[in-house]
């Protein structure tokens, strides 16, 4: 029996977790391919026109997990990771949007609420019942492959707070299983210890990390030299800092650590630059991109936003992004001058 | 205080509510081309459209002398709630300086609610308040009482324009009226008046009639969702909203515990297709949908802003409801150009296979009961 898992969405954040979870328990599991044509293609033709790409990838990678003879498929719905906040209403809905797009998927569907106060999944063994029930899996195992997925995903969330990105974090966390390594404080013998910039970039891990949707912005930036910061290496308590100061936040988590790491790396001098990759038609996403926009000239640094559909054109992309590393190199030299005499 | 509110709907009611507790009121103008325009300029690009219209509309208000703004935070998780940050932000950046008041739900932060009842109440006593309140909602009952029959009555009316006129001269009436009695006779005037259009006869079995559902503010504002109700019932088609203030109002009101709104009812009914509620108003949506289709609807417009996050799931969502329940639906998805755009032809192909379908019904009726159905006439 295999279980299929959409390479899309939150599988950017949880794969570790749900893959350790899985193969403890020894069911097998079997990954989309990275998105390609094909998935984008199938994902369009099948999705309304107006919802956004990440949404369309998703359902993409959920037929082709179907065409790949999978005999069920893992599309949990998230509900909240955290007390009085939500997720953006596509997800909530999204195995409803499946189930009734393709009534014959409905079941073989998976869909385990996420209902906890904590990201840390392990944390509401409810959610996992139904595993129970389907698979005939005693609590205690359950509880048991839990425990193992928990500890390799904060494995994985430690590395990704040092500095590493996604892929980076996610394999060095797998890779270890559960032994854990003292040190996983990022190496500086690569590039980074020759960065001249450091851009934030700002943007949900299923955009920034698939490298179709995205067209591969983080390695683009990298090959020009530059560090990156993304959300996820910023830890919870400076997060929480920033929501603090505001009088109103976001309803949904992911926009809210995205609107509030947008005003950390305002106020940190390491950071010379914003840029926010966003999904066409990302409603969350228009609002606190404004927000922060309008804080761009208060701060003094710039911002720039880079929107992502099915049709974003590459060298485009590639041209606006030299031009934007350029300038902030420039400012940066101009700035040191400026402090030296 | 100089107050505005953003435009939705029969606003006389905000307008008589605040204007009782003493206050300037403000009218935003119905939104026009010309507000949309303003609103597109300032808000953000992928911003849902109500925030954009609202936006326009803010800044018209503001040209007209208003200084506090007061709205509600909107229901469930959705944009609506932040809607108040970024228009006040945008407004801000602009150097205006404004305001805002803002209704969460009552049950979730008492606190803040009763101070911004504090400052709208401003010194007026507590039983004037309480006495204004209940006049208001009274009030809203009696409005959307005459709508109702508005919508029935404006499709089959012998002189275009005549139901649209006295609707317009029944809520000035209202605006006029700030005791019982008055709003009383307002009430019964407005019925003799809606009574006295004369009217076509129609046949029933080419009485049709259609329900409109969808995101609360497209659906309440004509202005911005290419006048639907008007553009149905010019067609023929008697007209239902998913959504009247009253029922908002009751519905938002009650504590969970008591609350046996109809809303409740339209919720119970979306389950089977999203089961929790993830926002805005698409359970509402899909709910309303599967009551139009049990209760013998013809067909049902589905109204959403474009980039709307919950009503994308309805939408995804429509077209097994629409199999499952043998009902037509048409989806509209609404921005600066359509909203206000004269599309005519996409409704009118909507009701032409409403009809056809109607008929196919009807015949197939016929055959198994043996005989025609009487033929009356509906607004009889
Ligand atoms: S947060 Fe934005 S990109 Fe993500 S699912 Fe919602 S609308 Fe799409
Ligand atoms: S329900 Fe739709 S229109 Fe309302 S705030 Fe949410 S996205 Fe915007």
């Amino acid at each position: 029996m295999k279980i299929g898992i959409p390479r899309a969405l939150l599988y950017h954040y949880y794969y570790p977790f749900w893959k350790t979870y899985f193969d403890s328990l020894g069911i097998e599991t079997v990954v989309s391919s990275p998105t390609n044509k094909w998935i984008m293609d199938k994902g369009i033709k099948y999705s309304v026109p107006e919802i956004c790409v990440p949404i369309k990838v998703y359902l993409g990678h959920v037929l082709e997990l179907i065409d790949r003879g999978v005999d069920y498929i893992f599309v949990p719905r998230f509900v909240s990771i955290q007390k009085g906040q939500f997720f953006c209403p596509k997800f909530m809905g999204l195995p409803d949007i499946i189930r009734h797009t393709f009534p014959e998927m409905e079941p073989v569907m998976l869909s385990p609420y996420v209902e906890s106060t904590t990201d840390d999944l392990a944390t509401s063994l409810k959610q996992y019942q139904i595993f129970e029930d389907k698979f005939g899996i005693t609590r205690s195992d359950n509880r048991k492959a839990l425990k193992k997925a928990e500890t390799v995903w904060k494995l994985f969330r430690e590395y990704s707070l040092n500095g590493y990105d996604i892929p980076e974090a996610t394999q060095k966390a797998m890779s270890e299983g559960c032994q854990t390594i003292g040190d996983y404080k990022r190496s500086l013998d690569d590039k980074y210890e020759y960065a001249e910039v450091t851009i934030g970039v700002l943007g949900y891990v299923y955009n920034i990390y698939d490298s179709v949707i995205s067209l591969d912005i983080v390695n683009r930036l990298k090959e020009m030299g530059v560090r990156i910061k993304t959300f996820e290496m910023i830890d919870d308590e400076t997060l929480k800092k920033q929501l603090a100061n505001m009088p109103k936040t976001l309803f949904w988590t992911f926009s809210d650590k995205l609107f509030a790491a947008g005003n950390h790396f305002y106020h940190d001098p390491d950071v010379d630059g914003i840029i926010h990759v966003t999904a066409f038609g990302c409603g969350p996403d228009s609002m606190l991109g404004k927000l922060l926009e309008l804080d761009s000239t208060k701060f003094e640094k710039p911002f720039m936003t880079v929107r992502i559909d099915e049709h974003s054109g590459e060298n485009h992309l590639q041209t606006r992004a030299e031009a934007f590393v350029d300038m902030l190199k420039r400012r940066k030299r101009k700035l040191k001058k400026g402090a030296l005499a | 205080m100089k107050v505005t509110f953003p435009y939705m709907g029969t606003t006389v009611v905000y307008k008589k509510l605040l204007e009782m507790l003493g206050h300037d009121v403000i009218l935003p103008p119905k939104p026009t081309r010309k507000t949309i325009d303003i609103g597109v300029k300032y808000s953000p690009e992928f911003a849902c459209f109500p925030l954009k219209v609202i936006m326009g509309s803010y800044f018209e208000a503001i040209q007209k002398g208003a200084e506090v703004i007061v709205t509600s935070g909107g229901n469930g998780p959705c944009r609506a709630g932040f809607y108040e940050r970024v228009h006040q932000r945008i407004l801000e950046s602009e150097g205006h300086d404004i305001d805002f008041i803002v209704f969460d739900s009552m049950f979730r932060d008492p606190q803040t609610f009763y101070r911004n009842i504090e400052r709208l109440r401003d010194g007026t006593p507590w039983h004037k308040v309480l006495k204004s309140l209940l006049l208001i909602y009274d009030m809203i009952g009696k409005l959307d009482h005459l709508e109702k029959e508005v919508q029935r009555i404006r499709a089959y009316e012998k002189n275009r324009g005549e139901t649209t006129r006295i609707w317009e001269a029944i809520q000035k009436d209202f605006d006029q009226a700030y005791t019982s009695h008055t709003m009383k006779s307002a009430f019964k005037k407005g019925k003799e008046k809606l009574q006295s259009i004369p009217v076509k006869h129609v046949d029933k079995e080419d009485c049709i009639k259609i329900g409109i559902v969808g995101e609360i503010y497209v659906v309440m504002e004509d202005s911005i969702n290419m006048k639907m109700e008007q553009l149905l019932n010019s067609l023929g088609a008697e007209v239902e909203r998913s959504q009247y203030l009253s029922q908002w109002v009751t519905y938002n009101m009650l504590p969970k515990w008591i609350n046996w709104t109809h809303e409740k009812a339209v919720l119970k009914k979306g389950e089977p297709y999203i089961p929790i509620l993830i926002g805005g108003h698409a359970k509402q949506s899909v709910g309303q949908i599967v009551d139009y289709g049990q209760r013998d609807f013809d067909g049902v417009v589905h109204l959403m802003p474009f980039g709307c996050l919950p009503e994308l799931v309805s939408q995804s969502i429509v077209p097994k409801i629409s199999e499952d329940y043998n009902i037509p639906v048409l989806t509209i998805s609404l921005d600066e150009q359509t909203g206000i755009a004269n599309n005519q032809t996409r409704v009118e192909a909507f009701l032409d296979l409403v009809r056809g379908k109607r008929k196919q019904r009807l015949n197939k009726e016929e055959k198994m009961v043996g005989k025609k159905p009487e033929s009356y006439c509906t607004s009889g």
